[in-house]
């Protein structure tokens, strides 16, 4: 079987050369040039009259589904799915999505340029351009510059190809043939499968073998391994071999006296508060006030809270006749353990300083409700 | 190339009458302002004119240094543009002099219940008047001096044909870049951020500096247009414009990062002390002047200049750079305008104020426009750059 021509082919030695001798023999005749060089050479697609990249189309288009597609997903989770309160935001707070909408862009445009110019466009991997057999291939590769006037719907006048060639100064000028398009048969399947599966086995059975052969090397153990006492494990420091030690029986740690009563009621009746009324006692039950309560309760303790109305938070009135009427007692019980929606502050104001805040709380009341004698 | 040289007839540089007539109207309806609309709203708009002027000049020198500090030669046909540009720079000088009055109206610092602020309080030692205005003159002196070195050093190039001189500006480019920096920062503190001296933000200097770099791109694009369309860049291509266009997209995307950056950071945190500035700015009448901030300063520049071909075409480079120097000008507003209230301070006087300084700025610019030859010829680097093309 006669084979079929793919295209004529000739060589350069520089750039410019190549640029300056596709329309001399594009004026020939041949519209169909191909033009294969070591690096790329800018304007060659004008020269070659190569249609507009549809690349950046895509890795647009691509780009824009990426960034809606983060913001419908934020938004889903966020609004819908799981809707929870974060710092006080709205639900649909967007502005911090941006920057996941902006990496979600910038990852699927990079992807889309790569994947696509590789794999769509250029058609990796794809070793069947008839190019490659020849002997022009290796020159390219090094440092010349080849132009080939290709067959167009299966015809060339070689003959002609290879005369224009030539005028316009081309050298080792050589016909390119079209490969035989064999279909792969059942052996070249069953070969790269087995390639494949082999591959996948070698590498997963390799990395298994590796973690349990080599555990992980940790360069710096300082931090890590150190004398210690963990909390829940066993120790041989202490004779019953624990980690953790509980107190002395009958002993209290100082500052966490605990507190007994399990209804805030009979704390008011139990618990005396142990500051007295000073200047430097209120001074300072106004600092913890301030830095913690006021803003649910406000700076007079009237309960109208700073938060935005989103947060649905209902701070009780501490100017109100009940809260007034309540012990101290009470008023330190609530500040420890909390009561309906708001949380206990144990853990952030020391045992004293609560009873400060009460303090202060007393001082608020009657600022707003003083006698005429302390309006002398 | 033209063959125009120095000297011109002083005749020659009076420059066109239309844009004298403007001066003198909107110099007018400035007298006006102080007179009906009080010297609030006149402080207010003369330093929303004196931080473009900075910016655009400033840009300018930064432009040109860049050319200098990266070695490009692509940009040396062109370079005179941001040079000519940068002619505005010695302009700061008097228009800066003026805006010291605005001190003790404008700025929360400088009002009698400052000293009772305990976020003041802990600034003065930064915020009074001595220090200020040394600062100031600083930074001035600053500025003139880098445009000597930088632009009339370059023009007189043109004359002696001295290489050395390019080795002199490349030599200082790298240490304009870090004055520069110092600076704007100072500057953008000073006369910006301390106008509400409360409120903080460490990168806003930064974002000053962001606009500033943009608008001064787009000025030298459109002036390079205009020179271009008359026949006076001879070997300028639409390649060149393409590295134009290229920058103006790249600072397009680096300010609205950066402003974003700024907003989000003040947004998630919600600290009292801080979100009451973009409050004032985002809410009520400035809603609208912040949204067309985000789609106007960064959206359309964005889409306008995406395509290749698009930062090869002149005609879509010249409108995305015009839009892009009128948001410079809404971004100053929108920065400087609110401290003034609640409420849009958009109207006469804001029309009067703009047609001096853009008319005065044009002026200057058209007067500079004279000054030397239209493309650096005693730059030896001048060939490389004239046989630039992007294959």
């Amino acid at each position: 079987m006669p084979e079929s021509v793919f295209g004529v082919v000739g060589l350069f030695d520089s750039a410019d050369a190549l640029m300056a001798a596709i329309p001399e023999v594009r004026a020939r005749g041949f519209r169909n040039l191909h033009a294969y060089t070591p690096y790329p050479v800018h304007g060659m697609d004008e020269a070659l009259d190569l249609p507009k990249s549809k690349l950046g189309v895509l890795v647009f288009l691509i780009g824009s589904i990426a960034c809606v597609a983060a913001f419908t997903f934020e938004w889903w989770t966020s609004t819908r799915a799981y809707p929870l309160m974060t710092g006080g935001k709205p639900y649909n707070g967007w502005p911090g999505w941006v920057l996941v909408m902006v990496e979600s862009t910038i990852l699927f445009s990079t992807l889309t340029t790569g994947i696509g110019m590789l794999f769509a466009f250029n058609k990796l991997p794809y070793f069947g351009n008839p190019m490659l057999g020849s002997e022009a291939i290796a020159s390219v590769t090094r440092d010349r510059f080849a132009l080939m006037a290709a067959s167009d719907r299966g015809a060339l006048d070689v003959a002609g190809a290879t005369e224009a060639l030539r005028a316009v100064g081309a050298a080792a000028l050589e016909v390119v043939y079209e490969p035989d398009h064999a279909r792969p048969g059942v052996g070249w399947w069953v070969r790269t499968a087995t390639t494949i599966v082999a591959a996948s086995a070698v590498a997963g059975f390799g990395t298994w073998w590796a973690i349990r052969a080599y555990p992980t090397i940790k360069p710096m153990v300082n931090m890590e391994v150190q004398p210690r006492l963990d909390a829940q494990r066993p120790d041989a420091f202490f004779a019953n071999g624990r980690g953790m030690q509980r107190p002395p029986d009958g002993t209290v740690p100082r500052a966490s006296v605990p507190i007994l009563d399990t209804v805030p009621d009979d704390a008011g009746k139990s618990l005396m508060n142990p500051l007295p009324v000073t200047a430097a006692v209120l001074a300072r039950g106004r600092a913890q006030f301030n830095l913690h309560c006021a803003v649910c309760h406000d700076r007079l303790g009237t309960g109208h809270p700073w938060l935005d109305s989103t947060y649905q938070a209902f701070p009780v009135d501490l100017q109100t006749g009940p809260i007034r009427a309540a012990a101290d007692g009470y008023l330190y019980w609530v500040i420890s353990q909390g009561i309906r929606t708001m949380p206990g502050y144990a853990a952030d104001i020391s045992p004293d300083d609560r009873w400060a805040v009460v303090r202060y709380i007393r001082a608020l009341q009657r600022s707003q409700d003083a006698p005429a004698r302390d309006l002398k | 190339m033209t063959t125009a040289t120095l000297p011109e007839t002083p005749a020659a540089g009076r420059g066109s009458p239309a844009l004298w007539a403007l001066t003198a109207l909107g110099a007018a309806g400035m007298a006006a302002t102080y007179a009906v609309a009080g010297p609030e709203r006149f402080w207010a708009d003369w330093l929303i004119g004196f931080v473009i002027l900075v910016c655009v000049a400033l840009g300018a020198l930064f432009i040109v240094a860049l050319q200098h500090i990266t070695g490009a030669t692509w940009s040396v046909p062109l370079r005179r543009v941001p040079e000519r540009l940068a002619a505005l720079t010695p302009w700061i000088v008097p228009v800066a002099l003026v805006a010291l009055l605005s001190l003790p109206v404008l700025f929360s610092w400088t009002q009698p219940g400052a000293a009772a602020d305990p976020v003041l309080a802990l600034k003065t030692s930064w915020l009074n008047y001595p220090f200020f205005i040394a600062r100031l003159a600083v930074c001035v002196a600053v500025w003139v001096w880098s445009y000597r070195v930088l632009v009339t050093g370059s023009v007189r190039q043109d004359r002696t044909r001295d290489p050395r001189a390019t080795v002199t500006m490349r030599r200082y480019s790298p240490v304009f870049m870090i004055l520069l920096a110092l600076t704007l920062t100072a500057f953008a503190f000073d006369w910006v951020s301390s106008l509400q001296a409360s409120w903080y933000s460490d990168i806003f200097g930064v974002y000053l500096f962001a606009g500033a770099v943009t608008s001064s791109i787009a000025a030298t694009a459109l002036l390079t247009i205009y020179l271009m369309r008359r026949g006076r860049l001879a070997g300028v291509t639409g390649d060149h414009l393409y590295n134009l266009g290229g920058l103006l997209f790249g600072f397009t995307i680096f300010w609205g990062y950066i402003a974003f950056s700024q907003y989000l950071l003040q947004w998630y945190a919600d600290m009292p002390g801080e979100v009451f500035w973009f409050r004032e700015r985002t809410t009520g009448a400035m809603a609208g002047v912040f949204a067309l901030l985000g789609i106007g300063h960064f959206a359309v520049p964005f889409l306008g200049l995406i395509t290749r071909n698009s930062k090869k075409s002149w005609k879509r480079l010249c409108w995305v750079s015009v839009w892009v120097l009128f948001m410079e000008i809404v971004d100053v507003f929108w920065l400087v305008s609110p401290i003034q209230g609640h409420g849009l301070h958009l109207g006469w006087p804001e029309a009067a104020f703009a047609a001096f300084f853009l008319a005065g700025g044009l002026l200057v610019v058209t007067r500079a426009l004279r000054m030397g030859e239209d493309t650096p010829v005693g730059d030896p680097f001048l060939a490389d750059g004239l046989h630039f093309h992007l294959r």
